[in-house]
């Protein structure tokens, strides 16, 4: 079932939940999860225990108040929204720093556009055909070697370098393609 | 340099210099972990010479494969760099061909180097699978020097 609730795009699995499917909601927390959590340690700085309370009432929020959501695709803006705001209270509560409203320190909006950012890479990654993020994966992520690669999947060494270029190209497009739009739309 | 300048001729640009971007992460931090394992090889060595002599030797051995580890992983990369650089000097911008197959040069003679550090550092026989791997790695970069420097005339 997971594997058929993970081709969904974002609009689609919001539009799941709401159905009151709970392999949607399983899904919408799997694919946001990550991303969530980076926003509070790497963004904001919590410590573990304020992060995960964060973490779950971010979720609980938009569990209840997902019918709020005016635009389905800004699911993601908008759950990096109220992750920002409840980052931005635990901090406050805790004394660490004084309220802020929605003033971000240049250091903290930089973590934070560079977390969207990779977010956004990674889930452009997977528009791309199998052999792509294949070879993409291999070299950037596990720093494989062109030869290594070249053996493992059968590809003529001398290629390597050029398949990832091509790949690399796509990806720009995808990334080009996606960053129309996009604003949370919701409270 | 020579995919930046390359942008306008050439569509795989951008991602031949991201690639090298990320050819030149992976090599920073091995050049300092090789420098350090082999100083901390180098001081097993010169360790006081008490104790039980064949574990000193145990250790020695352990320093001694440690500082050959990363060597290798450069050797690799230099040849990685090399291939890179070949092509930048078969489809680059005419004026930057030169500078694309002098770059692969310089990984060669860095991989020749790292492979040399290899069979240094374990003082091994001929047939030992880590100096084959890092002997393979630099003549995959010499080749690709060669093949760069015919590339860019």
């Amino acid at each position: 079932m997971r594997e058929v609730t993970e081709t969904l795009s974002d609009s689609q699995l919001v539009q799941r939940c709401r159905a009151g499917d709970p392999e949607a909601w399983n899904e919408l927390v799997e694919r946001f999860s990550r991303y969530v959590y980076a926003i509070c340690v790497q963004g904001f700085r919590l410590r573990e225990q304020d992060a995960e309370d964060v973490f779950q009432e971010v979720f609980t929020r938009v569990y209840s108040r997902l019918d709020t959501l005016r635009d389905d695709s800004a699911v993601r803006p908008w759950i990096a929204q109220l992750t920002r705001r409840l980052c931005l209270d635990t901090l406050a509560s805790s004394a660490r720093v004084q309220p802020a409203e929605e003033v971000l320190a240049p250091s903290t909006e930089q973590t934070l556009d560079e977390i969207d950012e990779a977010f956004a890479v990674r889930e452009a990654v997977t528009t791309l055909s199998e052999s792509c993020q294949e070879v993409l994966d291999r070299f950037f992520a596990r720093d494989e070697s062109y030869r290594t690669i070249s053996a493992e999947l059968d590809l003529p060494a001398g290629t390597i370098a050029s398949r990832i270029s091509r790949c690399l190209v796509q990806l720009r497009e995808r990334l080009e393609g996606r960053n129309e739009g996009s604003t949370p739309s919701s409270e | 340099m020579v995919a930046r300048s390359s942008g306008d001729s050439w569509r795989d640009a951008a991602g031949v210099g991201a690639q090298a971007t990320a050819l030149l992460e992976r090599i920073t931090p091995l050049v300092r972990a090789d420098a350090e394992a082999w100083e901390d090889a180098l001081a097993e060595l010169h360790a006081t010479t008490g104790g039980d002599l064949e574990k000193r030797n145990d250790a020695l051995e352990r320093k001694l494969d440690d500082a050959a580890a990363v060597p290798i992983l450069i050797a690799d990369t230099g040849a990685d760099a090399a291939s890179l650089a070949e092509l930048a000097a078969d489809r680059g911008e005419g004026a930057y061909r030169a500078d694309a197959a002098v770059a692969a040069v310089l990984a060669a003679a860095g991989a020749r180097a790292a492979s040399h550090l290899v069979r240094v550092n374990l003082g091994v026989r001929e047939g030992d699978a880590r100096l084959a791997r890092a002997r393979r790695s630099a003549d995959a970069a010499a080749d690709a020097a060669a093949r760069a420097l015919d590339a860019a005339g």
